[in-house]
């Protein structure tokens, strides 16, 4: 088709496309290199299968807003389909009258595919250009509260457009292309629509086809061959660095488990990340996977209770970052601006209840509660700039073992009148039972753990606590950024253990489990952990334990996130509660498992107020409400702190209440 | 600047308090030791001397037996330089006057510019040791203070008085000053900190060489007090809840 002289036009600009691009990614490559902790390839070859999920299949894209992922999914199949078609084009430009398999059955399968997708990758981004430009979904918005760089606010809408028009227009005159092709031969019922639309050219000249599907085919492959070396500029980088981000991330055991740090290596100067270079690589690559499309925000209950937090925001503002500093980052200079001054504000950093909920959205595979956690660590144990109340707790913690700062005799307290045995009596036992410090001192807390215990003994466990000796797992001052007290809480925990032989701890505070389970197996312990739904669950249907059917109203169960999103149990919970229904029925929230919205407790915001904004316990405990149920179940006994606190201002006291699951099933036995 | 603070670690706010057999004291194998709270407000207040004048030295000073180090260390990963602690052994002692002079005895050679201290430790609330420490040393001293400006070789102190009322002083240093709860907000360690404490010199020096034995106080009893009040719980309707409640005021209370 081509002409020699447009031959020879086209390999050139195919060099130097190849040529730019080669610089321009090898610049974000280097930008990515500049982070800490060198990005593990090896972990590609674990992770593959993730990253081919999300590309093929735009699994990730399904979780929420199902709709826009199913537009997003066609425009998605069909813009990787047109990377084949560009290659069967170009043949098709140098070899004359090249047809890929003519009058074959797959050829024609081929053609239909290339024409059905074109129409539907067109409407696909005309929807998505109306949604963002015309209708303009508020759900793209971030408020103004949040710390976003001005240049994000308005680059994030060229940006937008210039990638809507670039596939428009690249697609659409390949689409146009084949019209004015079909229009010089004859119908092609293999392309439909292009059959269709070439029927407006029937009154041209050939000359004026020829040159026109010329003038098409150039605009289309020269767009592409224009665009490629822009990639790594536009948040069009996401296609490519999506997928690699999946099988680049570090592998955690859960979500808010960091890499444990070394304090007797000397040579480490920097703890957490205050600055660009502080993040390791695999998170400046999440700038570059980021698509800005704020899934991540919508989940948030910080952001979504009118707090300074969108973790959306972190992305864009790191890829900004990167945008405003490239020439430098690429050579390797380092830029010792504060993150606070420029990806996440002091507040925000502080507001995040690392439930999770934005990891577990975001169809890229990001990580930016991991960002926050961080920079917890860094203003924390570097800076030592952080909320008064999280002090002292630290320094409750560090001298009586338990955040609420209460005394360390007094944790056999909840014990007093019931059979609890003690580890240090009884030096063994099957289970070592695990009470927490909110199972300890809390008021409700304390009743939880007697349920517990009542039902252990009721099925005739063999099991001992480990009482005055327990202390603080450390929870709270890993997420709130103080590493160095959580190993020094857990040191103590893991020499406790060793006095005594058991063979699993089981406890109900999905915190401790999570901890004990996940991040003392970081410093080298691997405990088997159980948590107490797992338990009574194992006892009900075992047939330990038969309690008696009792719950007659609609009962509705607040997922834990350290239990549901960094642990996988969903199941758990709701099958005990299930042993005891009697004429209710277990009923679901707006928001549940995967997507259960947060109780406002976790990261150690228990321990700490942000005083802007609605309280996540008073919205969330409306969600509870309006499903109608009486009883909102809990697993955790923050979250029963917090619901409770919720019920209470939201005036449901009197209709409703809450309720852990171990006293649920204690009341039928 | 050479700056003292006298720190001291006592039971914690939440600890147990079992009394000893013999009554004269509690039995400290069980109870919770933390830093006295009041001196943290002292150790904040040297640093931020020492950070604003550019120059100087902060000592953290403790007598007590060995677990008193740790209150030192957490004085030293706060940012002061060395410590001193003047290691008892057996039986501590209570009484403010002996043990101001087994400081003294110890400080005289160090010649310091201020000797800061908490206002009162939270265990027996003396709150005598530092002010009797200064007047031994031959220091000016405040005690109280809210506010602490240093105008070499001066210093000038914000002291706190009775009924909301306050009193500037203009002192020659060196001196001795209490310092009042509340006036600063004291830091927590950074890491760099606690990491740098653990190789700080802390110089222990036995208390028996520095006692004097001449008490002029001695504890005879400690005991928990007994609770006395009652509460009334008064019942019925607004109008006989009121009409109650005057009456008590009127004749039990005699407020009104």
């Amino acid at each position: 088709m081509l002409t020699f002289p447009e031959k020879i036009i086209f390999i050139l600009l195919v060099i130097s496309s190849l040529g730019l691009s080669w610089i321009s990614f090898s610049k974000m490559f280097r930008v990515i290199g500049s982070g800490s902790q060198p990005i593990n390839w090896k972990n590609v070859i674990v992770n593959w299968p993730k990253g081919f999920a999300a590309f093929i299949g735009q699994k990730t894209l399904f979780k929420t807003r199902p709709i826009i992922g199913f537009i997003h999914a066609l425009v998605a199949w069909g813009f990787t389909f047109y990377l084949i078609v560009n290659v069967v084009d170009v043949i098709y430009g140098f070899i004359p009258d090249f047809h890929l398999l003519p009058n074959h059955f797959i050829g024609d399968a081929y053609r239909f595919f290339v024409d059905s997708f074109s129409v539907l990758v067109l409407l696909g981004v005309v929807y998505f250009l109306v949604r963002r430009f015309i209708v303009g979904d508020e759900k793209l918005a971030t408020n103004q509260t949040v710390m976003l760089s001005d240049a994000a606010r308005v680059g994030m809408r060229k940006d937008s457009l210039l990638v809507g028009l670039f596939i428009i227009s690249h697609v659409g005159f390949r689409f146009l292309s084949a019209t004015f092709e079909i229009a010089q031969h004859q119908a092609d019922w293999s392309q439909p629509a292009a059959t269709l639309l070439s029927g407006l050219w029937q009154n041209m000249d050939l000359s004026s086809l020829v040159l026109l599907e010329h003038i098409s085919w150039w605009l289309a492959l020269g767009l592409i061959l224009g665009f490629l070396p822009y990639f790594p500029y536009s948040k069009h980088a996401h296609l490519f660095m999506g997928p690699l981000n999946f099988m680049v991330n570090i592998p955690r055991r859960s979500m808010a488990t960091l890499e444990m740090i070394d304090f007797e290596d000397e040579k480490l100067e920097q703890y957490g990340a205050g600055q660009f270079h502080h993040l390791p690589q695999t998170q400046l690559l999440d700038a570059y996977a980021c698509i800005q499309c704020s899934r991540c925000q919508d989940a948030c209950p910080a952001y979504q209770t009118g707090k300074e937090l969108s973790p959306s925001a972190i992305e864009i503002n790191k890829r900004y970052f990167v945008n405003e500093n490239l020439s430098k980052l690429s050579d390797g200079q380092l830029i010792d601006i504060p993150l606070t001054q420029w990806m996440l504000s002091e507040e925000a950093a502080w507001s995040c209840t690392t439930c999770g909920y934005c990891v577990e959205v975001c169809p890229v595979g990001n990580e930016p509660m991991v960002d926050i956690l961080r920079a917890r660590q860094d203003l924390v144990m570097m800076e030592s700039n952080f909320p008064k109340d999280a002090m002292e707790s630290f320094d409750k913690m560090e001298n009586y073992g338990n955040p609420w700062g209460l005394s360390p005799q007094d944790r056999e307290k909840w014990m007093e009148g019931r059979n609890v045995p003690l580890m240090r009596e009884k030096k063994e036992a099957d289970v070592l039972y695990w009470a927490g410090c909110s199972g300890a001192y809390d008021s409700r807390g304390k009743e939880i753990s007697q349920a517990v215990v009542d039902v252990m003994n009721k099925a005739g466990v063999d099991f001992a606590t480990l009482g005055n000796e327990e202390t603080c797992t450390g929870d709270s001052a890993r997420r709130i950024g103080n590493e160095y007290l959580f190993q020094m809480m857990a040191t103590q925990n893991l020499e406790t253990f060793e006095q005594y032989k058991f063979k699993k701890i089981v406890t109900q505070c999905p915190h401790c489990f999570s901890t004990l389970k996940n991040d003392y197996a970081e410093l080298g312990t691997e405990l088997d952990v159980v948590h107490h739904s797992q338990f009574i669950g194992e006892l009900v249907s075992n047939g330990k334990i038969k309690p008696e059917p009792w719950m007659e109203d609609d009962v509705t169960y607040h997922d834990a996130c350290y239990l549901g999103r960094h642990n996988g149990e969903y199941d758990a919970p709701r099958d005990v509660i299930q042993s005891i229904m009697k004429g209710g029925n277990l009923v679901e929230m707006e928001q549940t498992k995967e997507e259960s919205f947060c109780c406002g407790a976790g990261g150690g915001n228990m321990w700490y107020e942000i005083d802007k904004g609605e309280r996540i316990n008073k919205i969330r405990f409306n969600e509870a409400a309006s499903t109608g149920a009486k009883t909102v179940a809990t697993a955790c006994n923050f979250c029963n702190i917090m619901m409770e606190d919720g019920m209470k201002v939201t005036g449901h006291d009197q209709d409703m209440k809450v309720m852990d699951i171990a006293e649920m099933v204690m009341k039928g036995l | 600047m050479k700056i003292a603070v006298l720190v001291k670690q006592v039971p914690g706010s939440e600890s147990v308090l079992p009394i000893l057999g013999d009554t004269t004291w509690i039995d400290e194998a069980q109870a919770t030791f933390v830093m006295n709270p009041p001196d943290n407000f002292a150790i904040e207040e040297a640093l931020l001397i020492k950070e604003k004048i550019g120059e100087g030295e902060v000592v953290i000073i403790s007598m007590g037996p060995s677990r008193v180090q740790k209150v030192i260390r957490e004085g030293l990963a706060k940012g002061a330089d060395r410590g001193i602690h003047l290691e008892e052994d057996g039986t501590i002692e209570t009484d403010p006057l002996s043990n101001a002079k087994s400081f003294t005895s110890v400080l005289k050679e160090e010649n310091f510019d201020l000797v800061l201290s908490g206002l009162q430790s939270d265990d027996t609330g003396m709150g005598q040791t530092g002010v009797l420490i200064g007047e031994m040393l031959g220091m000016s001293t405040a005690t109280l203070a809210m506010e602490v400006e240093i105008q070499s070789p001066t210093i000038r102190v914000k002291r706190e008085l009775e009924s909301g009322w306050f009193q500037w002083v203009k002192l020659k240093m060196p001196s001795a000053i209490s310092i009042q709860s509340g006036l600063n907000t004291p830091r927590y360690p950074s890491l760099k900190g606690i990491m740098g404490a653990k190789r700080k010199e802390i110089k222990v020096v036995p208390a028996s060489d520095h006692q004097t034995h001449s008490k002029s106080q001695s504890i005879d009893k400690v005991f928990v007090p007994q609770t006395s009040k009652q509460t009334v719980v008064i019942e019925g309707d607004a109008d006989s809840v009121v009409s109650k409640i005057v009456n008590i005021l009127k004749s039990d209370i005699k407020v009104i």
